[in-house]
C-alpha cells in the first residue's frame, strides 16, 4: 500500500511537472474564458445597437442570453472534449513511458514494490491528473456561465462527466499500449483505434438504428460490432441542448433533433465500466510482462 | 544470500544466449567481481538477481525466494549501469521516493536521506535530474541503493561516469560494507579496482564463465588481473586487427 501511494504521489508530482499538459490547460482555459467572453460582448454590442428586441423577429433579449448561454455550451461541450482527449493522450503517453524508456524503472523494479502496485499507483496518478485539469476547466466553464445568468449548470456537469468518462478509456488505452512500443506510435494506434474504428462503428450503428441503413444484415453485424468496442458515453445534455435551441426558436429545426445520438443507457455504462477494468487489467499485464 | 544455478538467457528465440550456464554463489561479506568484456553478459546476470529479467532456463535465489517476489528485494541494494530517474524530481525527492518504497517511515527517512545525500555529494542539490551530469546520476544510483541499508549490494559499472575522488569514496565504501557483513557483487570493466576491492571473481565471455575463484586461484604469483582477463578473452574470441587498415597501412597514403 505504500508502495502504491509513494508510486502515485511521485507520478502526480512528475505530470504537475510536465510543460506540456500545463500549456494544453492554459490554452483550455484561456479558451473557455475567450469563449464566454466574446459572446457576452455580441450580446452586449447586440443590445445597445437595438431596442425592444434583437433582430429582424424582436427576439425579447433575455431568450437571446439564453440562446447565447447555450451557444456557448454547445461550444463548450466541444472544447472540452477535445482539450480532454489532448490531456488523456498527454498523460497516457508519459506516465509510465518515460520511467520506462529512461531507464527509471530499472531503479524503481529492483525495490520491494510489486508490478501491481506500480500499476496501481501509475494509473491512480494519471487518472487523478485528469481529474483535477478537467475538474479545473470545468469550474471556470460554469464560472463563465454566470455572464449569461445560468439555469443549465445541469447539462454542463453532464457533459463533462461524459467527457471525463471517455477521456479515461482513451488514457487507459495509451497507457498500455505505450507499455508495449513507443508512445507516439502508441497514441496513434489508440486513435486509429478509439476515435476513427470505434466511432465508425457507432455512427453506422446510429444509422441503422435511425433507419438511415435498412439493411437487416448490416445493422446485425453492426450491433455485434458495436459491442466490441468502446462506446463512447453520451450525456443527455447533447440532446437538452439541441431541444432547448430548437425551442427558442419557435420549433423551427425540430427535424436536427432525430439525428442528436441517444443519451448512454445503463448497459453503455456498464459497459464502459467492464472495458476500464479491462484496459487496467491489460496496463496491470503490460507492466507485468515488460522487462528492464 | 544469492544462488545462482544454470543460468540462461537470451532476449529474443533466435539471438544466441547472452547468459549461458552461469552458476556461483554469493555469501555475507563477500566482495564478488563479475568481469568481461562488452557484451559478455554481466549486466543481464544482475538484471536476472534484482528481479528485473526473468531466466529462459536455471534458478537464481536471492536470500532463499526468487527474486521476482518482491519481498526477496526487501535487502537488495542495485545500483544500475546508467542509472536514471523520474526527470522531473530532485535529488531529494528521488531519495524520499524510493525509500517509501523501501517502506522506511518518516522519521527514518528524514533520518537517512539528508546524510545519504550528503554521502553522495549531492546536498544542496536544487536542480531536477533532467539536469544533472552523468556522474550526478551515477552518485544518486549509488546513493539511491544504499538507502534501505541493504544486505546484498549490486552495483553495475559504479565507476564508469565517476571522477577519481568519487572513485576512491565507492572503493570506501564496497570495504565498509564488507567489513559490516554485506554482499557486495561488482560489475567493472576497471581491473584495478576489482584487484582492490573484491575477494572472488568470475570472468564471463559470450556469456560463460571462463573462469572462476578466489583473486589468489585466478591471479598466479607475479601476474595481474588484466594480464589474466586479457589472455583468457582473447583466447576465446576471434582474432582481430588493433587497427582498421586504413589506418594502420601508411603505405597506400
Amino acid at each position: 500500500m505504500n508502495g502504491t501511494l509513494a508510486i502515485a504521489r511521485y507520478s502526480l508530482v512528475e505530470l504537475s511537472r510536465r510543460r506540456i499538459l500545463l500549456v494544453f490547460f492554459i490554452i483550455g482555459a484561456l479558451g473557455i474564458l475567450g469563449l464566454g467572453v466574446g459572446l457576452k460582448v455580441i450580446y452586449s454590442v447586440a443590445s445597445s445597437s437595438t431596442q425592444g428586441g434583437f433582430g429582424p423577429n424582436n427576439v425579447d433579449p433575455a431568450v437571446f442570453n439564453h440562446f447565447l448561454e447555450l451557444l456557448f455550451l454547445s461550444y463548450i461541450f466541444g472544447a472540452l472534449g477535445v482539450f480532454g482527449l489532448l490531456i488523456a493522450y498527454g498523460i497516457g503517453m508519459t506516465a509510465i513511458y518515460h520511467d520506462l524508456d529512461s531507464g527509471a524503472a530499472v531503479s524503481i523494479f529492483s525495490k520491494p514494490v510489486s508490478r501491481l502496485a506500480f500499476t496501481t499507483g501509475k494509473i491512480a496518478a494519471a487518472v487523478a491528473a485528469l481529474l483535477v485539469i478537467m475538474g479545473l476547466l470545468a469550474v471556470e466553464a460554469r464560472l463563465v456561465m454566470f455572464l449569461f445568468g445560468g439555469g443549465l449548470e445541469n447539462a454542463l456537469t453532464g457533459a463533462v462527466l461524459a467527457v471525463i468518462g471517455n477521456t479515461i478509456v482513451v488514457m487507459l488505452l495509451v497507457l498500455a499500449l505505450s507499455t508495449w512500443m513507443n508512445n507516439i506510435v502508441a497514441a496513434i494506434v489508440a486513435f486509429i483505434y478509439y476515435d476513427v474504428v470505434a466511432g465508425v462503428i457507432s455512427f453506422v450503428r446510429n444509422l441503422t438504428d435511425s433507419g438511415v441503413i435498412g439493411s437487416g444484415i448490416v445493422k446485425t453485424i453492426f450491433d455485434v460490432l458495436y459491442w466490441l468496442v468502446p462506446h463512447e458515453l453520451i450525456s443527455s445534455a447533447t440532446g437538452d441542448l439541441v431541444r432547448a435551441q430548437v425551442a427558442i426558436q419557435g420549433g423551427r429545426g425540430s427535424t436536427a433533433i432525430a439525428g442528436v445520438p441517444q443519451a448512454s443507457t445503463t448497459g453503455d455504462i456498464a459497459w464502459w465500466a467492464f472495458v476500464v477494468c479491462l484496459f487496467c487489467g491489460l496496463v496491470y499485464y503490460s507492466v507485468r510482462r515488460r522487462e528492464v | 544470500m544469492v544462488s545462482v544455478e544454470g543460468l540462461r538467457k537470451r532476449y529474443r528465440h533466435h539471438d544466441p544466449w547472452a547468459v549461458d550456464g552461469v552458476s556461483f554463489q554469493l555469501e555475507p561479506g563477500q566482495a564478488f567481481g563479475l568481469l568481461g568484456p562488452n557484451g559478455a553478459g554481466k549486466s543481464t546476470v544482475v538484471k536476472i538477481i534484482a528481479g528485473l529479467l526473468r531466466p529462459d532456463e536455471g534458478s537464481v535465489q536471492l536470500f532463499g525466494a526468487d527474486p521476482g517476489n518482491p519481498t526477496a528485494r526487501k535487502d537488495l541494494g542495485f545500483a544500475p549501469e546508467e542509472p536514471d530517474f523520474p526527470k522531473f524530481l530532485r535529488a531529494s525527492e528521488v531519495l524520499d521516493y524510493f525509500a517509501s518504497l523501501l517502506g522506511l517511515d518518516e522519521a527514518e527517512r528524514k533520518r537517512r536521506i539528508p546524510e545519504t545525500l550528503q554521502f553522495a555529494g549531492l546536498d544542496g542539490e536544487r536542480r531536477q535530474v533532467r539536469q544533472f551530469s552523468k556522474g550526478m546520476k551515477q552518485r544518486l544510483g549509488i546513493a539511491q541503493a544504499i538507502l534501505g541499508r541493504p544486505k546484498l549490494l549490486i552495483l553495475d559499472e559504479p565507476t564508469a561516469d565517476l571522477d577519481p575522488l568519487g572513485r576512491r569514496d565507492v572503493r570506501a565504501l564496497i570495504d565498509r560494507l564488507k567489513d559490516s557483513g554485506v554482499a557486495v557483487l561488482l560489475n567493472s570493466h576497471l581491473l584495478s579496482e576489482v584487484e582492490l576491492v573484491c575477494d572472488t571473481v568470475a570472468i564471463l565471455a559470450k556469456g560463460r564463465v571462463l573462469k572462476e575463484g578466489t583473486m589468489a586461484e585466478v591471479v598466479p604469483e607475479g601476474r595481474t588481473l588484466e594480464d589474466v582477463f586479457v589472455e583468457l578473452v582473447q583466447a576465446n574470441a576471434p582474432p582481430r586487427d588493433q587497427l582498421p587498415s586504413f589506418i594502420s597501412d601508411k603505405d597506400k597514403s
